[in-house]
């Protein structure tokens, strides 16, 4: 079981056992010490996280109350802009970018006194499933090195696993999140579509992508959830949440609560994972939940349903990379065309090409028909088996992936076979669903496994308190070796 | 052989809308270079377009005063190509949803010129080529445009010509733009073939882009007219391509072709929602439209029985129409305002840009007091003219100006009395007369208006005048 | 099939150059991927126009300025600028 940090940390700082730069201190001491290992944080904040410490310190000192999230050091996924901070994506092509605006979840975070620390590793452009597409090398796993932290918010995960922070912004196009909190043992939400702004995320796959925590307990990603899901005039496709906080619904419990699982999303799963699947479901009965089999045989289509559409989308977003307004440019060049392609060819990476091209295809006059639209209309129908499942169940309980980390330098040599590993996580970006990632085990390894909890629109109440319920009697798995202890 | 010109045209027309149609940036033309600007607008990474209610609005009402059918259920695509002054390198527009479709212009001819469709979409930036240096401005990137497609339905330069001044004025009306060529917010493209006449088949089509001016479209028109003709009678083939018009030397060329096949790859944008236009939202915009020009010009022929030239004149400008009609308002003849507007206060005005604005020194108010001197009878044509002239220069009311001993009519006894003076102080004119010359007479009535200040009844005195040295 | 002129073609609209020695290699990624995105078309054509996954409609903006940018910041990312605008130098000269 693991308990809330945040409200552990929450608690030191107004009872003055700690002053907030003291904390803020020790989390920028072991990033120094273990960040070398890890290769989480891309580009370390320490003088704008001691600033907003002193901040808080301030306030604390003159008797103010503080909010939950006031003077938490954390860190941001590099896709998220930050005005006045170097934001890559991990791309060469924008290698030396400073945005001159916010995204919507910083400004909501840093008025609500956030400490960021630095800005944490990805795949290029969010591209990838090990964090090793990423200009600055890969992020690692906390729970060994040799491993992958996962992708494409690697460095996410892998700060969050190795103590290098208390919580950590994600994003998830098709397991973004998820992915790389089950590798690294920590739990990782995927919200609603919709449910929190868009506006200042770099833009890989827009129907898809949603930004998201990644934490140590359930607990502290519904907090951070309440506090970033707000309607943003700024994002069309934002509605925001209403009604009550979803952290303050958790310990409801779960009798009578209907869990699906459905038997596609455990074929070709790994032995050691199927068993603390099993062993979960065990659990959910013994708290009086009711585990409910069915099948999704649409399920099949959705790892190509989800590279075209995510793929033509790319394409399209990635466009405007052209050298001109901002980021890297090429030098010589005989015109202007010669120059947007040769700081297009120089700037991105083989997989943002490859995804590049794909798009592109897929688009073109010719195959459109065949490919995108037929994607779009399958997609339609992967939304209404969903919906007709939710409509035998509450939540679903799925792997969150096929496997656990694989070693480094093993994911990138085949394209598909790396897909493939996206299998039990991109239903849920298709279909605009909640989810969250929960450790549930070890493997022989001694690397953690994940499990996945898939709601209705909108219920990441139910995604939560189905997930914390869990948690609660859940064994203690091992803590990685790295970075801060109370 | 004779042949025949057949054109269409799709027309881009910037909207006056206050903001961007994705971003809350003005669109204030002119301003330095890059200062209309924001993270959206210039496209910075993770920036999202959010949609000008104004721009949905205004399109509808550009849509309804072609008599286009409004889409229900619209929605917003990329149009994807890379280009420099593109900085998304998607134009955001509408592909197979446009919110207006099938509507027409009518043409003073009885022609009707079908509109296919009226979309919404962003403009592009401004690239300025310097010593082969590329310099790039986005002031006008994401200023919202409507484009007007028509079918293939012009058969002459003059329709074409009818057309676009027609377009002009209608939207000018509905007050959706300004339609300055000269500025750009309205552009022109023309697609052109010809075919022997008679033949029902299309020929091969050019296109000219992007052209602002009227007597532009006119001459291109014509000299790729007598191009194609040319091609065909000499037994060769007209190439389907995009041309641009020279006005330097009056000829098309073709635009250098681009390295890229035109794909666009249109795909719905992701980033906006659905646009849907309930019907009783139309009907109130509907409600809403002013007159148009059509109709006003038949009206004030009909019902207010002006001739078709000054009707004409009359509702080119809504401003102008609107300034006639409050001054004719309640009084006995329009035709007295109209005459007054046309003769007069026209000479006021001369560019297009003032007569859009019709900022004159006599306001409509000041003009319809004047008009009701005259209907009264207080004062008379002549002195009312004499009058207006002095108010335009002084933009001071009638009655400001004009003496109250020069009010009223003159009685019998004043006008006989100034008549025998106009003939004692005229021999020579008087014996002109009466040896037969009639209009020597004109000078003796010149005495008596002058005298009279003007009101006197010019014809009223003549015949006094004739009575009195017939009586002698 | 992919063929070598279907990518040369794709990569020019996507503003990307693929060198000589590169095209086969990645004619064979892309057959692969593409083979991988068939199995879609063994699915049963689909019921239904996608739409979005939001089923949100007008989400519209109210027509009132809001003061751009100083340009200082809007060029601040550029790699060069002259004259208040982005610049792409000609390095023929």
């Amino acid at each position: 079981m693991s308990e809330s940090m945040i409200k552990a940390y929450h608690r030191l700082l107004t009872e003055k056992k700690l002053s907030c730069r003291e904390l803020t201190q020790a989390y920028l001491q072991a990033m120094e010490r273990d960040n070398p290992a890890l290769n989480a944080y891309v580009t370390p904040t320490p003088d704008t996280a001691l600033a907003a410490a002193d901040a808080v310190d301030a306030k604390i000192a003159a008797g103010d109350a503080i909010g939950l999230l006031e003077g938490i050091p954390m860190t941001l996924k590099d896709n998220i802009s930050t005005d006045g901070i170097r934001t890559t994506c991990c791309s060469k092509i924008l290698e030396n970018y400073v945005p001159i605006y916010d995204a919507t979840v910083w400004e909501l975070l840093k008025s609500q006194g956030a400490v960021l620390l630095g800005k944490t590793n990805m795949d290029e452009f969010a591209m990838g499933s090990s964090c090793e597409n990423s200009c600055f090398g890969g992020a690692h796993n906390p729970h060994n090195t040799g491993h992958v932290a996962g992708g494409s918010s690697g460095g996410g995960a892998s700060a969050v696993g190795g103590h290098l922070a208390v919580y950590a912004l994600g994003s998830d196009t098709g397991g973004s999140i998820r992915q790389p909190a089950s590798f690294c043992g920590v739990v990782g939400l995927k919200p609603t579509y919709g449910a929190v702004s868009r506006y200042g995320l770099i833009a890989y796959a827009s129907s898809l992508d949603q930004i998201g925590p990644i934490t140590t307990s359930v607990e502290d990603a519904a907090v951070v959830f309440d506090a970033i899901s707000r309607y943003d005039e700024k994002d069309s496709t934002s509605q925001g949440r209403s009604g009550e906080p979803v952290s303050s619904t958790l310990a409801k419990g779960i009798t009578g609560m209907k869990i699906g699982v459905a038997k596609e999303y455990l074929d070709g799963v790994g032995e050691d994972i199927r068993q603390s699947l099993e062993e979960a479901m065990k659990q959910y009965e013994s708290l009086g939940a009711e585990i409910v089999p069915f099948d999704l045989p649409s399920l099949k289509y959705a790892l190509p349903v989800y590279y075209i559409i995510a793929c033509a989308e790319a394409s399209s977003n990635l466009g405007r990379y052209d050298g001109i307004r901002y980021g890297y440019k090429a030098e010589n060049y005989t015109d202007v065309n010669d120059m947007i392609k040769k700081t297009r060819s120089t700037g991105f990476g083989e997989e943002v090409k490859r995804r590049i091209l794909l798009g592109t295809y897929v688009l073109s006059s010719g195959y459109y028909d065949a490919y995108y639209k037929k994607a779009q209309n399958l997609r339609g129908s992967i939304v209404a088996a969903f919906e007709k499942a939710f409509a035998q169940c509450d939540v679903m309980l799925a792997p969150t992936v096929p496997t656990t980390a694989f070693a480094n330098g093993s994911a990138v040599s085949d394209p598909v076979e790396t897909y493939l590993t996206d299998i039990c996580t991109v239903p849920v970006n298709i279909c605009g669903l909640p989810a969250v990632s929960v450790p549930c085990g070890m493997d022989r390894q001694g690397l953690p496994i994940g499990m996945q909890l898939i709601g209705r629109r909108f219920d990441e109440e139910g995604v939560l308190r189905a997930a914390y319920a869990y948690e609660q009697i859940s064994p203690a798995f091992p803590k990685a070796p790295f970075g801060v202890t109370l | 052989m004779k042949y025949e010109l057949v054109a269409g045209f799709e027309t881009h027309v910037e909207l006056t809308t206050n903001t961007k149609i994705f971003c809350s940036c003005t669109t204030q033309f002119g301003g330095e270079p890059n200062t209309h600007c924001c993270p959206v607008c210039i496209g910075l990474p993770g920036t999202l377009p959010k949609l000008n209610r104004k721009v949905v609005e205004y399109a509808i009402r550009a849509g309804l005063a072609t008599h286009c059918e409004i889409a229900e259920i619209s929605k917003m695509d990329r149009k994807n190509y890379c280009y420099p002054d593109l900085p998304k390198a998607y134009q955001i527009s509408q592909y197979d949803k446009p919110l207006c479709e099938h509507g027409y212009v009518q043409l003073s001819n009885g022609r009707r010129i079908r509109i296919l469709r009226i979309h919404i979409e962003e403009d592009a930036g401004k690239l300025v080529h310097r010593r082969g240096d590329t310099l790039v401005d986005y002031n006008r990137g994401g200023v919202p445009l409507i484009e007007i497609v028509t079918e293939p339905d012009f058969r002459s330069v003059d329709e074409a010509k009818e057309y676009v001044e027609k377009l002009q004025l209608i939207m000018r009306y509905i007050g959706v733009s300004d339609c300055r060529m000269q500025e750009g917010s309205m552009r022109c493209d023309v697609n052109i073939s010809v075919r022997p006449q008679g033949s029902e088949q299309l020929g091969t089509r050019t296109e000219i882009k992007n052209m602002n001016s009227i007597t532009f479209i006119a001459k291109a028109m014509e000299y790729e007219y007598s191009r194609q003709v040319d091609l065909i009678e000499s037994g060769e083939k007209v190439v389907q391509e995009t041309l641009r018009y020279d006005d330097a030397t009056n000829t098309t060329s073709s635009m250098r072709g681009k390295e890229d096949a035109n794909d666009y790859r249109y795909f719905r944008d992701p980033d906006l929602v659905t646009i849907h236009v309930p019907r009783e939202r139309v009907e109130e915009i509907r409600a809403s439209l002013p007159e148009l020009p059509e109709e006003k010009k038949q009206r004030y022929m009909e019902e207010l029985g002006l001739p078709e030239s000054d009707a004409l004149l009359l509702t080119k400008y809504r401003r102008i129409a609107e300034y006639f009609e409050e001054a004719a308002e309640g009084t006995n003849n329009p035709k007295t305002a109209a005459n007054f507007i046309i003769g007069q206060i026209f000479r006021s005005v001369e560019t297009e840009t003032e007569k859009e604005a019709f900022d004159v020194a006599v306001s409509a108010a000041q003009l319809r007091e004047l008009i009701g001197l005259l209907d009264s009878g207080k004062i008379r044509m002549n002195l009312a003219k004499a009058t207006l002239d002095k108010m335009l220069e002084t933009g001071k009311g009638a009655l400001e100006l004009i003496d109250e001993k020069d009010m009223g009519g003159l009685d019998e006894g004043a006008l006989q009395a100034l008549c025998r003076q106009a003939i004692e102080a005229n021999p020579k004119a008087v014996a002109d007369y009466q040896a037969g010359k009639e209009k020597a007479v004109k000078a003796m009535v010149g005495y008596v208006m002058k005298n009279s200040r003007g009101k006197a009844d010019a014809a009223q005195a003549e015949q006094t005048i004739i009575g009195l040295i017939k009586n002698a | 099939m992919v063929t070598k002129e279907e990518i040369m073609k794709i990569a020019i609209l996507s503003k990307l150059f693929v060198a000589e020695d590169e095209i086969d290699r990645l004619t064979e990624d892309m057959q692969e991927i593409i083979s991988f995105a068939d199995t879609i078309n063994r699915a049963s054509d689909a019921e239904g126009d996608f739409d979005s996954i939001t089923g949100l409609s007008n989400a519209l903006r109210e027509d009132e300025v809001v003061p751009s940018y100083d340009r200082e910041r809007i060029l601040q990312n550029a790699g060069d600028s002259d004259d208040g605008c982005f610049l792409v130098k000609n390095i023929m000269k």
